[in-house]
């Protein structure tokens, strides 16, 4: 790939762009899903795994720490197997035999140390996108960081009501969440480490 | 601990920071001495940490609405994929069902099978060069079956030696006209070298086929099946019958 295809897609990719993003999804799907699927992973992880990998490149772009010397390409491959490699650990179905899955290959980058935090945040995503419209809506106001008043103001509910609202949805999303088998799994070794 | 609108609202005063001292103490102490209400407090914070990024939510959001398009598509040509798949298999159908019914009234007939092997060369869309409306003209008198035309036009033409196209439809126009020699020399004289050679192989067995020159036809199908082109296939499937 040409410098310049790579500087459109990481562009692309930090500015949102839809048609570029999709371009990319399209082109690199099938190399992650055949990974994901060949190394005891199901559909849903191969789609959690790309978007997940996206999301750190995402994260990295906006926050300027993106520095890589090998291609955009390459750099999401390794990001997407070491995602896959750290959450198979905590299914605990990690199969050693490293000559068939191809797991212990040397990744370009080691990410493990901020797997942890980067998988909860992908759980609250994953699950927050799942909420009702009037849920992410009112949600996304207390984030924002907007008073009740405001927000009953906003939604047009009357304050008491947002409030209750607030905390059903709140609840729902946090239960959600709980019920992820990995959300357990990262439980406990933050617990441990604490 | 049960997740009761009052806990979760303590909870954000605490976060938010809006606890008096009283209850900011208070709370406090109750942490301390409830581990499963600090680990909640900690899912709170960590809660609205990771949403206040809104800029990375919207990103996930879209992330999401991407792969649903994805998937919309890709059912979508799978439906087309399908549609395919039974047109193939209708041809199919049709097609061993031919075979089956040829064989059924054992009809080993040449000339019959000839007639089932021969389709007249297609024509292509001939749109470039100066000659151009002459060519388009005589194709069209080809493709029309007037291929008396077609010898009068091409027979006359300096151009057929030049064209090893050409002179498919000559040879064609002539074996459908019952001058199976003259297509003999047309289909012969294309060189090995051109495109056009292993059509005209194909065309050259079949007028033998049609003159009942079973020995001939059967030599001109074996190069063919060595070519080992598009006509192979046929060639071979031809080669069974004309053995039978």
């Amino acid at each position: 790939m040409s410098a310049n295809e790579e500087r459109i897609i990481l562009e692309g990719i930090a500015a949102g762009d839809t048609s570029v993003i999709k371009a990319f999804y399209k082109k690199n799907y099938n190399y992650i899903r055949r990974y994901v699927l060949q190394n005891s992973g199901d559909e849903a992880d191969v789609e959690d795994v790309f978007q997940d990998a996206l999301v750190v490149i995402y994260q990295k772009l906006k926050s300027d720490s993106l520095d890589i010397d090998v291609s955009i390409r390459t750099y999401f491959y390794a990001i997407c197997k070491n995602l896959w490699r750290s959450r198979l650990r905590k299914k605990r179905k990690l199969i050693i035999n490293t000559e068939v899955v191809g797991l212990s290959e040397d990744s370009e980058e080691p990410f493990t140390k901020n797997m942890e935090n980067h998988d909860r945040e992908h759980l609250y995503r994953k699950y927050f996108i799942t909420l009702s419209d009037a849920c992410k809506h009112i949600l996304n106001l207390v984030f924002a960081g907007n008073r009740m008043k405001e927000i009953a103001i906003l939604t047009g509910y009357t304050e008491g009501y947002a409030r209750k609202k607030k905390f059903e949805c709140k609840k729902s999303l946090l239960e959600k969440i709980e019920k992820d088998p990995i959300y357990h799994e990262l439980k406990i070794t933050s617990e441990k480490e604490s | 601990m049960k997740r009761t609108q009052e806990l979760f609202e303590k909870i954000e005063g605490y976060l938010a920071k809006k606890l008096s001292q009283e209850e900011l103490s208070a709370f406090e102490k109750e942490m301390a001495a409830d581990p499963e209400l600090k680990r909640e407090v900690e899912k709170h914070r960590e809660l609205h940490n990771v949403m206040s990024d809104k800029g990375t939510l919207e990103f996930k959001e879209k992330l999401q609405k991407i792969s649903e398009e994805i998937k919309k598509e890709q059912s979508k040509s799978n439906v087309y994929y399908s549609y395919w798949k039974i047109a193939a298999s209708i041809i199919i159908i049709l097609g061993v069902g031919t075979l089956l019914w040829s064989s059924l009234i054992k009809t080993n007939d040449l000339s019959d099978i000839y007639a089932t092997y021969y389709n007249p060369y297609p024509t292509e869309d001939i749109t470039r060069g100066d000659s151009a409306n002459k060519l388009n003209n005589i194709l069209k008198n080809y493709s029309e079956g007037k291929y008396d035309l077609v010898i009068t036009e091409l027979s006359e033409s300096s151009s057929v030696s030049a064209s090893e196209q050409l002179r498919l439809y000559l040879g064609n126009s002539y074996l459908n006209t019952g001058k199976e020699q003259k297509a003999l020399l047309e289909f012969q004289s294309v060189p090995k070298s051109s495109k056009y050679y292993e059509d005209a192989s194909w065309y050259n067995a079949l007028t033998y086929l049609k003159m009942g020159k079973k020995k001939k036809s059967l030599e001109a199908l074996n190069v063919i099946v060595q070519f080992n082109g598009i006509y192979k296939e046929k060639a071979l499937q031809l080669i069974e019958k004309l053995k039978d």
